[in-house]
């Protein structure tokens, strides 16, 4: 049989015993999780146990990439780093774009599920057929940016890299991994795991290409969706005019942009940390992932001063994190804030967010300003940006504390309620008591409370695909579930960027899908997959001790707004996640029921781990 | 009646004048509505505003203003993911 699309091989790398082979792995597999996001939580199902140590030498990680990966279809760049997440327990999918995910298809692999751990320092080099384990001695310490640089100048210059930083190297529950020099797979600690295995860096260098069922049509459907992300006013307009940061005044202006570790909804600081203000003062120029028209990265610098440096973003994310919700107002400080984590290899949101979290405990007097060596009070620009240090770099037990993230943080001042989080994963920049649909995704998400699994903001406030007022809890259950959740699970398996989401439907990726692979992709078809993706994540998760408990947002979401447009509004979860529940086919304990399973065809899956 | 209004995003080309965040003032006939505002701020621009806020919530052109309204006008933009 022809494989198009796919390349049909995964390589299995052996980190203890320094052994790789690479393997067939079953097409019938494709018709049910897509690829990408789907296959490897699948694959990782199949192979770990999900109750094993994150950080155990048994547990696995997963670089997966899309069918659609690297064959030239619109923003097909992304690749998924998964694993058991060391932050969170629940089942980790990073995904980045760049050119490393292409590569890894043009050397001629969907997957490489790398077990074991290296006793010392190692990186793998991956040369089309050939793989190489070499030492990663003199890499140990380094920032992304100089081991991509390093390590290229060992291997090819045109390899492509994934790495981790320092704070991945230290094992940092936010350590993320990052590729092509600042792109991060940022979320739930993946980092960690490449450190718990020795693993500083892959590189890879590919000279095939991905075949195409029927190229005729596959370049018809591609350039149809070309067509209509150039024509859009999002994707092709404010995404490159201004990033994602140009919703920092909107979100803002409308009270909904959580400020002081989500004290408050507004933050009056807020105009000179907008995207408006990164152009103006910060952006160089934009950058473009593999195939890409849309270029929504932005490289940026502070020129001169004390927060002097150069980097990529910051985003509407970490333009935040390190801005309203610490108090701060200084975008040269946040810039900084950002690169910093770029060099140590650390998720900026989750760092931005502990830091808060820190400074909340500080002004409350819960953490003794011994511990941390210096006054850290909101809007203390200097001190955001010391604690970042301290956080990067681990240093003392202070510094520990920091870079395991706002949870354990919290908890181990005795403050758990200060963690504004779902299932140990920090929140975004949406406030769950302003928009309802944003309440009940943070709280079911699979992988804690992370905005871009189903982002209802886009239905919310945008009108995408159909505008749903905000405060309404009616009907917000189906739309959390089917629109968002399962459909993010379907796009992410097929190796686009969501965000050429905004322009392009299931109808232009699957139109897409179908003649890459020469199999039967269809809308409909597209639908369940993204459901059977969101289950499997879900048994992952049970098998792993989660339960409906947990499914739940932080005694503060459920106060009233303390004040600005929205005062009063507050998240009111407990009145839908039943409702939820039922429609997902799952029971009062939010277990799939078996009707469901065998509905979606996991009914094996779930024996097998039983 | 006096209302301001500010322009975000592109809609600044608009008023390069204006610093990011100035408010316009603009006086208006009673029962003005947000379009009409929009048509006297921008010309006839409307369908590059696409998001309009009336003291931090979202309404539609046909909204009539009141005395001291603050409006924000925004082009499409987005974020996050869908
Ligand atoms: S939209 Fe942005 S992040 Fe997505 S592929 Fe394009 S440049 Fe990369």
């Amino acid at each position: 049989m022809n494989i198009s699309g796919y390349t049909g091989a995964l390589l299995r790398i052996d980190l203890s015993r320094r052994q790789a082979r690479r393997e067939p792995w079953d097409l019938g597999l494709a018709e049910r999780f897509v690829g990408g996001r789907g296959l490897a939580s699948y694959l990782l199902y199949r192979e770990q146990d999900p109750a094993a140590d994150a950080l155990g030498a048994e547990s696995k990680f997963i670089l997966g990439t899309g069918p659609l990966t690297g064959t030239g279809a619109v923003a097909a760049s992304r690749y998924v780093v998964v694993c058991k997440a060391p932050l969170t327990g629940t089942i980790a999918c990073s995904n980045s774009g760049g050119f490393f995910g292409p590569e890894l298809k043009f050397a001629g692999y969907d997957f490489a599920i790398f077990e074991g751990r290296s006793e010392t320092p190692v990186y793998v080099w991956i040369d089309d057929g050939r793989v190489e384990f070499r030492s990663a001695e003199k890499l140990w310490g380094l920032t992304p940016a100089a081991t991509d640089e390093q390590v290229r100048r060992e291997t090819s210059l045109m390899a492509k890299v994934a790495c981790i930083g320092p704070g991945g190297e230290k094992r940092s529950l936010l350590a993320g991994v990052v590729n092509d020099r600042a792109r991060l797979a940022a979320r739930s600690g993946v980092g960690a795991v490449l450190g718990s295995k020795n693993l500083k860096a892959v590189a890879v260098r590919g000279a095939g290409s991905v075949c195409l069922a029927d190229p005729e049509a596959f370049w018809l459907a591609a350039l149809d969706a070309l067509k209509k992300i150039v024509n859009d006013p999002v994707s092709f307009g404010s995404f490159r005019a201004y990033g994602t940061a140009s919703l920092v005044n909107l979100i803002n202006e409308m009270g909904a942009y959580p400020t002081r570790n989500f004290l408050e909804e507004v933050f009056a600081g807020a105009m000179p940390t907008s995207g408006e203000a990164i152009r103006d003062e910060l952006l160089l120029r934009n950058r473009a992932c593999f195939a890409c028209p849309i270029a929504c990265t932005r490289v940026t610098a502070v020129k001169d001063g004390p927060y002097q440096g150069r980097g990529e973003g910051p985003e509407y994310e970490t333009t935040w994190s390190f801005g309203a919700l610490c108090g701060v107002s200084d975008l040269k400080a946040i810039a900084k804030a950002h690169y910093l984590c770029c060099d140590y290899g650390l998720d900026a949101m989750s760092a931005g967010a502990t830091v808060a979290c820190a400074m909340e405990l500080f002004e409350k007097g819960y953490v003794p300003g011994s511990d941390i060596g210096f006054a850290l009070r909101f809007g203390d620009a200097e001190a955001m940006v010391a604690a970042v240090r301290l956080m990067g770099e681990r240093r003392g037990p202070f510094g520990a504390l920091l870079a395991d993230g706002s949870y354990r943080l919290a908890a181990h001042y005795g403050h758990p309620e200060l963690f504004m989080g779902v299932k140990k994963l920090e929140m975004a920049a949406y406030s769950p008591r302003v928009f309802q649909g944003m309440a009940l995704h943070y709280a079911t998400s699979n992988r804690g409370a992370c905005h871009v699994r189903g982002n209802t903001v886009a239905a919310e406030l945008y009108g995408i695909p159909k505008y749903v007022p905000p405060e309404t809890l009616d009907g917000k259950e189906e739309m959390v579930r089917r629109p968002f959740q399962n459909s993010t699970a379907f796009v992410d398996s097929t190796g686009i960027c969501l965000f050429s989401k905004f322009a392009i439907t299931h109808r232009e990726i699957v139109s897409m899908l179908a003649p890459a692979t020469g199999l039967d992709f269809t809308f409909d078809k597209s639908i369940v997959q993204g459901d059977r993706i969101w289950n499997l994540e879900r048994l992952f998760n049970l098998r792993a001790g989660f339960a409906a408990a947990d499914d739940t947002l932080p005694e503060r979401m459920l106060e009233p707004v303390p004040g600005g447009p929205r005062a009063g509004s507050r998240a009111q979860l407990h009145q839908n996640l039943q409702t939820y529940y039922a429609l997902r086919g799952w029971d009062e304990r939010g277990v799939p029921t078996r009707q469901k399973l065998e509905e979606l065809g996991l009914e094996d899956t779930w024996q097998v781990c039983r | 009646m006096e209302v301001t209004v500010r322009l975000f995003a592109s809609l600044r080309r608009h008023r390069p004048d204006l610093a990011l965040g100035q408010p316009l003032t603009c006086q208006l006939p009673e029962r003005a509505t947000l379009a009409d505002l929009i048509q006297a701020v921008l010309g006839p621009l409307p369908d590059e505003v696409a998001i309009m806020l009336v003291n931090g919530q979202l309404q539609a052109g046909e909204q009539v203003l009141s005395e001291g309204d603050r409006v924000s006008l925004w082009p499409p933009v987005a974020g996050g993911a869908l």
